[in-house]
C-alpha cells in the first residue's frame, strides 16, 4: 500500500482548473518530485495534499486513510510535515527554539499549561538531532531571522524533520537561493535522502535539483499529469520536452 | 523567583509605613496592575490585542457586587467565583472574536465591551442601570473571619490575588502552552502548519486573560464599594492598553509597573489640571517613540548591558 495516494484530485477556482484529475502514488521510502513549468499547479497540488485548501473533487489518502476532509493541522498530526515555498519561520526565536517548537507539535502533551519540562526536553532532543542532520548545529543559538537565506531554507527542513514525519513535503527547497547556496543545499539534501529513512515529496521547477535528488518524477502541465516515472524515462518523454519547450502551450 | 519574593515582601511591609490615603492608592494600583497584567497575557504573548478589556473588568465587578449584595458569600469566594464566571463566559467571547484576526479581532472585542456597556444601562435589576451598584459590602467569612474588611486587610487580599495571578501567569508563559502562544505571535500560519490547532490556544488564552481581568474587577467592587458603567466603558479599555504598552508588553511585570505609573501620574497631574489626560497622552507618545519596550523593557536592557 502506498503511503500517499491521490485519486482524481481536482481544484477549480470558478472557471479556472488549477489541478486537473491528478492521480499519483508515493510509496514509503521513495523520494518523488513533482515538476512542471510555472503555473502548472504544483503549489496548488501541495495545498490540496496538506489540507491548506480543500479539493473540489477527488480524494487524498494517507496511509490508507481518507484525509480529504481533514484540516491542515489534523493532517499534520497524522505525520505530514511540510516546508513553504516562501520561507516561514519564527524569526525572533533561535534556530534551536524553532526546531523545538516544531518537535513539540508531535508531543501528546504539547498543550500543557504548567510545568512541561519533560515535553521541552524531549522536543529539544529531537530538534537538536534534526539540526545536526542538516549541519546547522553551529548556528543553533542564532535568531532564525538573522540567518542567511540558505540556512533559513535548511532550518525549515530541519523543523519538518524534527517532527519525525512519515511524509516530508518540500515546496521548492532551493527557491530564491544563489547558485552557490543551491549547490550547498543540494549537497545537504542528497546526503539526507541517501540515508533512506525518509519518504519525500518535493515540488521544484529547477530541473537540475530534481534530477539530482528524486528517484521518481511526476510532471504536471496545466494542472494535469503528463508523465510519471523514473528520471531517465521522464527526461526522454516527448510530452515533457514539448511542455518545457512551450509546444503544448500553442494548442 | 527570588525577585518575586523580595518584591512581595516589600509590598507586604508597606502598610506599616504608609498613610491611609497612600494605602488606598496602592491598593488601587495593585488592582489595576492585575488588570493590565491579564491583558498582557493575550496582547503581549499571543499578539491578540483586546480593545474591550474593560468588558472583563466590569463583568467581574458587577458579578462580585451582586454576590456580595445578595448573598452572604465572603469576599475572597465572591472574587474567585466572579473571575471563574468571567473566564467561562469569555470562552464564548473568544470563540466569536477569534473568527477574525488582527484589527478585526480587536474590533470584535471592542464590540463585546460596548455590548456589555449597553446592557448594563438597561438591565436595571442586576446592574442598577446608570446609578450602578452602590453600598457593596465586604462580607465576612465563617467563624467571624473579617480581616479583609479593614483597609490594610483588603490590601493584603489584593496583594495575594496579584502575586498568585503573577506566579500562575509566569508558569503559563514558560510552559509548552506558552511556547505555542509565542509561535502564534511570531507566525500563526506556521504554527498551524506545524500541527497546532491555533484557534483553541487563542480561545484558551482569551478565557484565562478575561478571567484574571474579572478577578481584578471583582476586587474593585468591594474596594470602592460600588460598580458602575464606567468600568465597562471603552475609555478604560484604552487606558489599560496604555498601561501595558508604557510598562512593557510581553513582560508581565511591566504592565503592573505601567498601571502604578499611570495611576501615580494621573493623581499628580489631576491636582493641577482637569485636562490631565492630555498630558498623559504626551507621555504616552514619548514612550512609543523613544521607549517602545516600555519601563520594564528599558530596565531589562540596562541590566543586561551592565552584566555583559
Amino acid at each position: 500500500m502506498a503511503l500517499l495516494e491521490l485519486d482524481g484530485l481536482t481544484k477549480r477556482y470558478g472557471g479556472i482548473v488549477a489541478v486537473d484529475r491528478v492521480t499519483m502514488r508515493v510509496e514509503a521510502g521513495e523520494v518523488r518530485a513533482v515538476i512542471g513549468p510555472n503555473g502548472a499547479g504544483k503549489t496548488s497540488l501541495f495545498h490540496l495534499i496538506t489540507g491548506v485548501v480543500k479539493a473540489t473533487e477527488g480524494q487524498v489518502r494517507f496511509a490508507g486513510e481518507d484525509v480529504s476532509s481533514l484540516p491542515a493541522h489534523a493532517r499534520c498530526q497524522l505525520g505530514m510535515s511540510r516546508t513553504f515555498q516562501i520561507t516561514s519561520l519564527f524569526p525572533e526565536m533561535s534556530a534551536r527554539d524553532n526546531t523545538r517548537l516544531a518537535a513539540q507539535a508531535r508531543d501528546a502533551r504539547r498543550w500543557l499549561p504548567l510545568g512541561g519540562r519533560a515535553v521541552f526536553d524531549g522536543a529539544a532532543k529531537r530538534g537538536d538531532a534534526a539540526l545536526e542532520r542538516l549541519g546547522l548545529t553551529h548556528i543553533a543559538e542564532r535568531p532564525a531571522g538573522l540567518l542567511s537565506h540558505g540556512d533559513q531554507r535548511l532550518l525549515e527542513v530541519a523543523m519538518a524533520l524534527a517532527q519525525q514525519p512519515r511524509l516530508l513535503l518540500l515546496d521548492e527547497p532551493t527557491q530564491g537561493l544563489s547558485v552557490e547556496e543551491t549547490a550547498q543545499a543540494m549537497e545537504v539534501l542528497s546526503t539526507l535522502f541517501a540515508a533512506g529513512d525518509l519518504t519525500v515529496l518535493l515540488v521544484e521547477h529547477d530541473m537540475e535539483v530534481v534530477f539530482r535528488l528524486a528517484q521518481k518524477i511526476t510532471v504536471l502541465h496545466r494542472g494535469a499529469t503528463i508523465a510519471d516515472g523514473d528520471p531517465d524515462a521522464v527526461r526522454a518523454d516527448a510530452n515533457v520536452q514539448s511542455a518545457y519547450l512551450g509546444g503544448l502551450d500553442e494548442c | 523567583m527570588r525577585m518575586i519574593l523580595a518584591a512581595t515582601a516589600i509590598l507586604a511591609l508597606l502598610p506599616f509605613g504608609l498613610p491611609p490615603y497612600a494605602m488606598t492608592l496602592l491598593t488601587e494600583a495593585l488592582i489595576l496592575g492585575l488588570f493590565a497584567m491579564s491583558l498582557d497575557l493575550m496582547a503581549g504573548y499571543a499578539r491578540l490585542i483586546s480593545f474591550g478589556h474593560a468588558a472583563a473588568y466590569g463583568f467581574g465587578a458587577y458579578a462580585c457586587g451582586n454576590f456580595l449584595l445578595h448573598t452572604s458569600m465572603p469576599v475572597p469566594v465572591a472574587v474567585l467565583l466572579a473571575g471563574v464566571l468571567g473566564g467561562i463566559v469569555a470562552i464564548g467571547v473568544g470563540w466569536i472574536c477569534t473568527q477574525a484576526t488582527g484589527v478585526s479581532f480587536s474590533m470584535l472585542t471592542l464590540a463585546y465591551g460596548q455590548l456589555l456597556y449597553a446592557v448594563a444601562f438597561k438591565w436595571t435589576s442586576v446592574t442598577g442601570a446608570s446609578d450602578g451598584l452602590a453600598g457593596i459590602p465586604r462580607n465576612p467569612g465563617p467563624f467571624g473571619v473579617t480581616w479583609w474588611s479593614s483597609k490594610s486587610g483588603f490590601y493584603y487580599l489584593t496583594l495575594a490575588c496579584l502575586v498568585g495571578a503573577f506566579v500562575f501567569s509566569q508558569a503559563l508563559v514558560r510552559s509548552p502552552f506558552g511556547a505555542v502562544l509565542r509561535g502564534i505571535r511570531e507566525n500563526e500560519a506556521k504554527t498551524l502548519a506545524l500541527g497546532f490547532n491555533t484557534r483553541r490556544y487563542k480561545i484558551a488564552i482569551v478565557a484565562i486573560s478575561y478571567g484574571l481581568a474579572g478577578v481584578a474587577g471583582a476586587l474593585y467592587a468591594p474596594f470602592a464599594g460600588f460598580a458602575n458603567t464606567e468600568l465597562l466603558f471603552w475609555l478604560l479599555s484604552g487606558q489599560v492598553l496604555i498601561m501595558v504598552i508604557v510598562g512593557g508588553t510581553g513582560t508581565l511585570i511591566g504592565p503592573i509597573l505601567g498601571a502604578a505609573f499611570f495611576l501615580y501620574v494621573q493623581q499628580k497631574l489631576s491636582t493641577y489640571t482637569d485636562s490631565w489626560a492630555l498630558f498623559f497622552g504626551v507621555i504616552f507618545i514619548v514612550f512609543v517613540l523613544f521607549l517602545p519596550e516600555g519601563i520594564w523593557g528599558f530596565v531589562q536592557q540596562r541590566f543586561k548591558r551592565r552584566v555583559a
